[in-house]
């Protein structure tokens, strides 16, 4: 199902790996999918074809109600498409162990960050961490602490609860914990909403990093130009003609 | 693990809310403690109580059964004749229904054999006697005087056994009157009382006593003749110990009977002295009463079966005879092989024991009926607020759930996560309920056990009073004149209409008791002072933990369902739109 060795490998992973030649493989396709969310109802995707290589930025644009969410929601695992079919790896999703590939295989970092407000940043980050049901070489605090600084929150932050934190910050955390076990696919939506520019590029450098030195491949939903520019490709979704 | 952890975690992060689950569930849980021990004990009173004790068992007529079949039968055969069927009974059958349906010896001794459980027997014949010139009964008038306005303090009705009541023509149970001394039985002026075994003497109607001088006489043939008469009979006559005594056939003063005293004993029970009141005659007097062996009654030809074939004779001996079987257990199953060996149904095996045991429990009972409720309704409360609780909890958490599953937790895992939470909380609750019940458990079930025994003693002795007062009714031959129409009227002079159509109610059902009781009891079935059960042990045993612990799983589980269909519909997707 996947590809990678049983015990993940770390995030912060040496500068000197050659960027992986993986560059080619498709990490998730779209195969003619349509999408409705009721049955026979409005069509909100329409016959989408698409592959997503690994060690690439790809954005998603598009005017709002072009579908942008939707598309997420599929590439995510949450839902399956009502025609066609999402693949990961060459399998189909909609078969597929979704929860596993959700917790395993890719991070999705959501426009509303979904953190828990109660839990602290550590917490939130280790709980996906125990989710994904992989072994960790090191302590999951000491991994969390890396990811946070590698998102440049300050360390104190470690056990601050979501609830205290701007949206910025969240943001950050947010991102921090879709690294935080390793996947092979991120999925940003509008990940950079709610930053200043500054902070944008600092994300922006990070989601590239990923994607060219290790080898994942990078989904960015978004509206924002610049984003779309600093991408290595861009899916545009054309507005809905249909009604 | 992932899901105990992310439980235990969920628990201690909210407290508040936590704390509240658990003391509701203490709450639910001491109480459901203390329903339970009460029960449990109450199980364990009943079940132990007559366990290892020996029971003794009687088999009696069930008169009242028997007079319908006798009416059913007369109604049958004299429908032509006997115009007044309706109005009037037919006292002459019902008569002879019930004086053929003394048992024998033998039938007593063949139902013995008949058992298939271990069960020994003893009995006791009484007959009357009357008193000569030299030999005169204990008489006390101003005792009996003061006794006739104090009926529930001689409420123990041990004296009562006597032959007055048992009189085979039933005279007084149906209501009869007037039909002479001839139709009565001439109860003399002693009980003369003859005891197969020294068990039966234990277990004399009069209760025991103790000997003041000489000894108990032997069962043999070689004692017959002696006699053990109470101390103040002695003093009476001033008799010691080898006198002889000579009394007569009541009915027929030529026969005399002489016997010799071998012992004279002393009532340890006396307050049942003059149980019968003004109307029981002298014989009912329990100081009147003498003993002597089985033995010599027959060779006196005073023993039952001779009595019962000789019709001529009015004097009638009552067979007393008991069964003793080791418990109550045996006591079923010897009631069943009686019944299997052909007893008529208008015969009931009875046991005093038993009966008696059973009525001290009724408060035992009343309280574990109630807490039987207590138990079910807080237990349905329990679970309604459990369930309401988890299902706000739960419509909170909606967020989390999304969270979980949208970062790949299986909803499954998230269920049971809700699920282990919920447990974690209840089972504090009811650790600290248990903890909280067990110390309550013993006082509060005492206290409610304490108001059931006094609710049923004042019910009791407001029977008690209502039956004192219709006492005169019943008894010996004297009686006869103050049966229940006579009651009746006399009631309604000084009390509500309401009150004597419930008195009349109350005295049938009280004769009846009595013509049932009568063997074993004696006629005031209602007076018997019953020792009620006021003391349980409801400790909390091991048993009823784990029955709470269920109780709780279950609980829990209830509740828990309501999370556990609300993850199980949530739809990942759902979090897009969950945005808090």
């Amino acid at each position: 199902m996947t590809t990678e060795s049983p015990t993940a490998t770390v995030i912060a992973t040496p500068a000197n790996e050659k960027p992986q030649d993986s560059a080619t493989t498709a990490a998730l396709e779209l195969e003619h999918v349509s999408y409705s969310y009721t049955k026979g109802g409005k069509r909100v995707l329409i016959d989408k074809n698409y592959v997503f290589h690994a060690g690439r930025v790809i954005a998603i644009t598009g005017p709002s109600g072009a579908g942008k969410t939707t598309l997420l929601s599929l590439l995510s695992g949450l839902t399956t498409p009502t025609k066609g079919r999402v693949l990961h790896n060459g399998e189909d999703l909609a078969k597929a162990d979704r929860y596993r590939f959700r917790s395993h295989d890719i991070g999705v970092i959501f426009q509303s960050f979904n953190l828990l407000p109660a839990l602290t940043v550590a917490e939130n980050i280790m709980l996906s961490m125990d989710a994904s049901g992989k072994a960790f070489d090191r302590p999951k605090k000491e991994i969390a602490a890396e990811l946070i600084a590698k998102v440049r929150l300050q360390p104190e932050y470690l056990n601050e609860r979501i609830l205290h934190l701007s949206g910025g910050e969240q943001q950050r955390v947010a991102i921090a914990r879709a690294l935080s076990y390793d996947p092979q696919i991120i999925l940003a939506d509008e990940p950079t909403g709610n930053l200043d520019l500054a902070t944008q590029d600092d994300i922006m450098a990070i989601f590239k990093d990923l994607a060219h030195r290790e080898g994942k491949c990078v989904i960015i939903v978004t509206h924002s130009p610049e984003v779309a520019a600093q991408s290595d490709e861009v899916f545009q979704l054309a507005p809905l003609r249909e009604r | 693990m992932f899901v105990l952890n992310n439980a235990w975690k969920t628990v201690i992060r909210n407290k508040g809310r936590n704390i509240l689950i658990v003391l509701i569930v203490a709450i639910i849980a001491a109480a459901a403690t203390i329903g339970l021990a009460i029960r449990s004990a109450a199980d364990n009173a009943r079940e132990t109580g007559l366990a290892n004790t020996s029971v003794t068992a009687t088999i009696s007529v069930d008169r009242s059964k028997l007079m319908e079949q006798a009416r059913e039968a007369s109604s049958s055969d004299s429908s032509g004749d006997s115009s007044s069927d309706t109005a009037a009974p037919d006292f002459d059958s019902m008569r002879s229904a019930l004086e053929d349906s003394s048992l024998t010896l033998a039938d007593y001794q063949k139902y013995e054999k008949a058992s298939s459980v271990p069960v020994s027997s003893y009995y006791s014949e009484s007959t009357g006697v009357s008193g000569t010139d030299s030999f005169q009964p204990v008489e006390s008038s101003s005792a009996n005087a003061a006794n006739s306005s104090d009926s529930t303090g001689s409420s123990d009705a041990d004296a009562g056994n006597g032959q007055g009541m048992q009189a085979p023509d039933g005279g007084q149970n149906m209501g009869g009157r007037g039909d002479g001394p001839g139709n009565m039985m001439t109860s003399g002026d002693f009980t003369l009382t003859g005891f197969s075994s020294d068990a039966a003497i234990a277990n004399a109607a009069n209760g025991s006593f103790t000997m003041s001088s000489g000894s108990v006489f032997g069962y043999d043939e070689s004692d017959n003749g002696k006699v053990i008469i109470s101390k103040t009979l002695a003093d009476f006559n001033n008799l010691s110990v080898g006198d002889t005594i000579t009394v007569t056939n009541p009915s027929d003063t030529s026969l005399t009977y002489t016997l010799t005293i071998c012992g004279i004993y002393e009532n340890s029970t006396s307050s049942n002295t003059n149980a019968m009141g003004p109307m029981g005659g002298t014989s009912q007097d329990a100081d009147n009463a003498i003993y002597t062996s089985v033995s010599t009654l027959q060779s006196l030809g005073l023993d039952a079966d001779t009595t019962a074939n000789d019709d001529n004779d009015n004097t009638t001996t009552q067979l007393n005879y008991t069964y003793a079987l080791s418990s109550a257990d045996d006591y079923e199953t010897f009631a069943s092989d009686v019944a299997a060996a052909g007893l008529d149904d208008t015969y009931t095996v009875q046991s005093a024991d038993v009966e008696q045991y059973e009525s001290s429990l009724v408060p035992l009972d009343n309280l574990a009926k109630f807490a039987l409720t207590l138990l079910i309704v807080v237990l349905a409360v329990g679970a309604v607020v459990l369930v309401v609780l988890n299902l706000f909890n739960i419509r909170e958490r909606k967020y989390e759930v999304g969270v979980l599953t949208a970062i790949g937790v299986k909803k499954a895992k998230v269920a049971a996560q809700f699920v282990i939470e919920l447990l974690i909380v209840t089972m504090c609750g009811i650790a600290l309920g248990v903890a909280g019940g067990a110390v309550a458990s013993v006082p509060v079930s005492n206290q409610l056990l304490a108001s059931q025994v006094s609710a049923q003693e004042s019910e009791a002795s407001s029977q008690q009073q209502q039956f004192g007062r219709a006492a005169d009714m019943g008894g010996g031959p004297g009686g006869a004149a103050g049966s229940s129409p006579s009651t009746g009227a006399s009631n309604g002079s000084d009390s509500s209409d309401s009150d004597s159509t419930s008195d009349n109610g109350n005295i049938s059902s009280g004769s009846t008791a009595n013509s049932r009781d009568a063997r074993s009891g004696g006629p005031f079935g209602m007076n018997r002072a019953v020792d009620y059960v006021s003391e349980i042990n409801a400790t909390v045993n091991l048993a009823v933990v784990g029955q709470l612990i269920l109780i709780g799983l279950g609980l829990t589980l209830i509740s828990a369902l309501v999370g556990i269909v609300f993850v199980m519909r949530y739809e990942p997707l759902q979090i897009l739109a969950d945005r808090s």
